[in-house]
C-alpha cells in the first residue's frame, strides 16, 4: 500500500487523541508525531516541519464543531492541512490543442521511459491517438525500450537510434505529429545538476513548446529531490509530476517535497512494473486511505472495474434464493475479488475498517486459504463446479492430485462451501429462520477474521 | 560528497563547545535537535540519527568536552556505524573460477551499468569476463547489455524475453566452466523487494546458480528507504556488498550510510559517472575522514 507506514503512524498519532476536549499534550505530541513520520516518509524537514507547525496551531485554536469529537475534529484539520498540500481533485492533463505535447524529464532511473508506455496506454484508453517518441540518444538501448512499449500498447513510435541531439529526431518527425491527438515525448535521463542534460531538456522545450512538462521522479527518493526538482523546474517550468515505484516500501515523501519546490501537482503513480499498474493520483482519495477513513469511491471504482455485471445478477438472484448457487459461482466470486487487490488494500478502503488493527499476517493467511481453493477448483470438471455433491472419495482424489494438495483440502472446500449453501438457504427463508442464522453466527459458526 | 555532513558535525562542534564545558544534556537539546535535522537533510536514515545521537550523548555525558573529544567520539561512532567484514573483489577469480557475482536491486538504480564497469575493471585485471542477461523482463534490458558487451568486446549469454532468469544464469555458468572464463556477472531485473513472488524468483536463481558474490546496487539518491530496501535484499538472499550508484548526483552520501549500516556489509564501490571508468573504490578510513578532518 502506498505510504502505508506514514499512514500508519498518522494514524497511531492520532489515536492518542482520546479525551473529549482538545487536550494541549496530546495536540503537541501529535504534531510532533506527524512531523517524524513525515521526515522519516522523507518529506523534505523544512516542510514536514510547517505543516506540522501548522496542524498544531489550527488544533488548538479553532473550536471544534459540537458533533464533532476532539479526534474526528483534529483529524478534519490533518485531513485538510495534508489536502491543501497535495490538492484536492485530479489534476488531469492539458489536452485540449491538437496534437497535445506532454514531455516526460527526470533523473536517470526515475523510470520515465516505462512511465512513457503507461501513460500512452492510459490515454489510448481514453480514446486518443497517441505518439511515443523517443529523443533518448545517450542510454544504451533506450531506442529500443519504448519502441519495444509502443509495439505492446499499440501506438506509432518515432526516434532515430543514429541521431546524436534530440531536437534533430524532433525536426524529423515533428510533421507527422499533426496526425495525432497526444504525443509523448521521452528524454535522456541524468543528475540535474548536470549541464549537458539540462541544456539538452532546455533545447527540446525551446523548439516543441509543450504543454505538459511532467517531472518523473523515484517514490524513493530522499532529501535531495527538492534541488532536483528546483533545477529542472528553472529549466522547463514543470507543470505535473508523476510519482513511480510506490508498489514497494517507498514513502513518496521526496517526491511530494518535489511538487512543493516546483508548485506542480502530482498527476499519476505508477505502482507496478506492467503496463497498466498506472493510476490517476487523486489527493482526497489517497489522504482519507493515508488517515484512515477509508475510501469507498475507489472501492466501489475498483469493484465496478472487476465484476462483470451481468454474472453479478445472476449470482446474487442464486444467493437470495438460496438455489442454484454453485462452485462455479464461488470461483467467480473469488476472482473478481482478486482483480480488486490484496485483501488489506481492500479493507483499507472501507471505511470503519481502514485503520482497523488486522494483524496482517491474518489477512494473509485467508488470502492464502483463497488461493487454494481456486486451485482447487482449477482441477475439477465442468460438471463437477455446477454439480459439487457428485464429488466422492475418487473424485477427491483425483482433484487432490490435480492441484498439489492433499485429500483434507478439497473435503475443506467443500465444506465450506455446503455451509454457505445453509446459509443462504436460511436467509431466503422466513424470518424465523434468519434469527437462527444470527444465533449460528454468535456462536462462531462462521469463521470470523480474528482481531475484528 | 559528504561536504555537507561534514559541516553539520563540524557546526555541531563549534556550537557545543561555546555552550558548555561540561556535557550537560539539558544545555544542548537545542543543539541536538539541530544536529539531527542536518543528519536527516543529508539522507541518513531517522535510525541511524537516533543511534549517533543517543551514542554521542553516552560517550560525553558528564565529560568535559573539547572539539577534539567531540572528534573522536564521533569516529568511533562513525567507525561503527560503517563497520562491515571486507571484501577484495578484484582477487576472486584467483581463489574461485569462475567467480559468479550475481547483482540485484530495485529498478532504476543502475545495475547493468554498474556491471559494465566492474566488467571494464575486471579486463583490466586481466580476466576475462562473461555477462549472463538474466533481465528478461524489462523491455530492451537484453539490447541494454548487450550494448554494453559489445563496447566492451565480451561474451554475453542471452535468451528470450520472458524466459526463465535462472536459465540464462545457469548457461552462463555453464559456458565460462566449459570455456575456461574467470568471471561471470549476471544481470537481473529490477525489482520492488516488498514483491514476494519477484524475491522468490530470485531466491530460486540464488538456489540453482549458487553465486560466489550477490552485489546490492543502491541509487545515491534514496532516502530512508535505502535501508529498506538494503534489509529486504539481505534477508531474502544474503548480499555480501553493495555498489551505490549515481555518487555523483548526490552531495550528500546518506544512502551509503544507511546501506552499509543496516547490512554490515562492504560498499565495494560508489559510481561517478557515465563512464567506464567511472567506479571507484569505497575505503571506509577515507570516508571517514572526509567527514570529521
Amino acid at each position: 500500500m502506498v505510504l502505508d507506514k506514514l499512514g500508519d503512524s498518522l494514524r497511531n498519532a492520532l489515536k492518542k487523541i482520546t479525551k473529549e476536549h482538545i487536550d494541549k499534550k496530546a495536540v503537541i505530541s501529535l504534531s510532533a508525531e506527524i512531523k517524524k513520520a513525515l521526515i522519516s516518509g522523507d518529506v523534505n524537514v523544512k516542510l514536514a516541519k510547517e505543516i506540522a507547525q501548522k496542524i498544531r496551531d489550527r488544533a488548538l485554536k479553532e473550536k471544534p464543531v459540537k458533533t464533532l469529537t476532539a479526534r474526528e475534529h483534529t483529524v478534519n484539520i490533518v485531513y485538510e492541512e495534508l489536502t491543501n498540500y497535495l490538492g484536492k481533485e485530479h489534476s488531469s492533463l492539458e489536452l485540449d490543442k491538437k496534437p497535445a505535447k506532454i514531455m516526460l524529464c527526470g533523473l536517470f532511473g526515475a523510470g520515465k521511459t516505462t512511465t512513457a508506455g503507461k501513460l500512452a496506454r492510459y490515454l489510448k484508453k481514453k480514446g486518443l491517438k497517441i505518439a511515443l517518441v523517443q529523443t533518448d540518444t545517450w542510454r544504451p538501448a533506450a531506442y529500443a525500450q519504448l519502441q519495444k512499449l509502443a509495439k505492446a500498447v499499440k501506438v506509432d513510435f518515432y526516434g532515430d537510434e543514429s541521431a546524436k541531439k534530440p531536437v534533430e529526431i524532433l525536426k524529423k518527425s515533428e510533421k507527422q505529429f499533426k496526425k495525432y491527438d497526444a504525443v509523448i515525448i521521452d528524454t535522456a535521463g541524468r543528475d540535474a545538476l548536470n549541464e549537458e542534460l539540462i541544456s539538452e531538456i532546455n533545447d527540446i522545450n525551446k523548439f516543441l513548446n509543450p504543454e505538459n512538462r511532467l517531472l518523473v521522479i523515484s517514490g524513493d527518493i530522499g532529501q535531495s529531490a527538492e534541488a532536483q526538482a528546483k533545477k529542472f523546474h528553472e529549466t522547463v517550468n514543470i507543470n505535473g509530476v508523476i510519482i513511480t515505484k510506490l508498489d514497494g516500501t517507498a514513502k513518496g515523501g521526496g517526491a511530494l517535497s518535489a511538487c512543493s519546490a516546483t508548485k506542480a501537482r502530482v498527476k499519476f503513480i505508477g505502482v507496478g512494473e506492467k503496463l497498466d499498474a498506472f493510476e490517476e493520483f487523486k489527493p482526497k482519495n489517497f489522504v482519507s486511505q493515508l488517515l484512515g477513513m477509508g475510501d469507498l469511491e475507489t472501492l466501489l471504482k475498483k469493484a465496478e472495474e472487476a465484476i462483470d455485471k451481468k454474472s453479478a445478477e445472476k449470482i446474487g438472484k442464486k444467493v437470495l434464493t438460496g438455489k442454484g448457487f454453485n462452485l462455479n459461482d464461488l470461483y467467480e466470486q473469488i476472482s473478481s475479488m482478486k482483480k480488486m487487490g490484496s485483501f488489506s488494500q481492500i479493507m483499507n478502503l472501507i471505511p470503519g475498517l481502514a485503520g482497523a488493527n488486522i494483524p496482517k499476517d491474518a489477512l494473509k493467511s485467508q488470502e492464502k486459504n483463497i488461493d487454494k481453493w481456486k486451485f482447487l477448483m482449477d482441477s475439477m470438471t465442468p460438471e463437477e463446479k455446477e454439480n459439487p455433491d457428485i464429488i466422492k472419495a475418487s473424485r477427491i482424489k483425483r482433484i487432490a492430485a490435480g492441484a498439489g494438495r492433499n485429500e483434507n483440502d478439497v473435503k475443506e472446500l467443500l465444506k465450506q462451501y455446503k455451509q454457505m449453501n445453509k446459509m443462504m438457504k436460511m436467509m431466503s427463508g422466513r424470518s424465523g429462520q434468519m434469527k437462527k442464522l444470527m444465533k449460528m453466527m454468535g456462536k462462531g459458526g462462521i469463521p470470523k477474521l480474528p482481531g475484528m | 560528497m559528504f561536504s555537507s555532513l561534514k559541516k553539520a558535525f563540524s557546526k555541531f562542534k563549534e556550537k557545543t563547545t561555546q555552550v558548555a564545558k561540561k556535557f550537560e544534556e539539558k544545555k544542548l537539546s537545542s543543539i541536538f535537535e539541530e544536529l539531527e535535522e542536518e543528519l536527516i537533510v543529508n539522507n541518513i536514515s531517522y535510525e541511524i540519527v537516533e543511534k549517533i545521537k543517543n551514542d554521542l550523548k553516552r560517550k560525553l555525558k558528564g565529560k568535559e568536552i573539547s572539539k577534539e573529544k567531540i572528534k573522536s567520539a564521533l569516529k568511533e561512532i562513525l567507525n561503527d556505524v560503517l563497520s562491515v567484514e571486507e571484501i577484495e573483489i578484484l582477487k576472486l577469480p584467483e581463489v574461485k573460477k569462475p567467480a559468479i557475482i550475481l547483482f540485484v536491486g530495485v529498478n532504476g538504480v543502475g545495475k547493468t551499468t554498474s556491471i559494465a564497469k566492474l566488467a571494464k575493471k575486471f579486463q583490466e585485471n586481466g580476466n576475462s569476463v562473461v555477462l549472463a542477461a538474466s533481465d528478461t523482463f524489462r523491455a530492451a534490458a537484453i539490447e541494454q547489455l548487450e550494448e554494453h558487451a559489445k563496447k566492451l568486446g565480451i561474451k554475453l549469454i542471452k535468451q528470450d524475453y520472458g524466459a526463465d532468469p535462472t536459465a540464462v544464469a545457469f548457461d552462463a555458468k555453464k559456458h565460462a566452466e566449459s570455456k575456461g572464463i574467470d568471471v561471470v556477472l549476471i544481470d537481473t531485473a529490477g525489482r520492488q523487494h516488498a514483491s514476494e513472488d519477484l524475491m522468490n524468483e530470485l531466491r530460486k536463481l540464488n538456489m540453482v546458480v549458487r553465486p560466489d558474490l550477490k552485489i546490492l546496487v543502491v541509487d545515491s539518491l534514496t532516502g530512508n528507504d535505502a535501508s529498506e530496501q538494503a534489509k529486504y535484499f539481505n534477508q531474502k538472499i544474503g548480499i555480501d556488498g553493495i555498489i551505490v550508484s549515481k555518487a555523483d548526483a548526490d552531495e550528500k552520501g546518506g544512502a551509503i550510510i544507511s546501506a552499509a549500516y543496516e547490512t554490515k556489509k562492504p560498499i565495494l564501490f560508489l559510481g561517478t559517472g557515465q563512464n567506464y571508468s567511472d567506479l571507484k573504490s569505497f575505503e571506509k578510513s577515507e570516508i571517514i575522514s572526509k567527514i570529521l578532518d
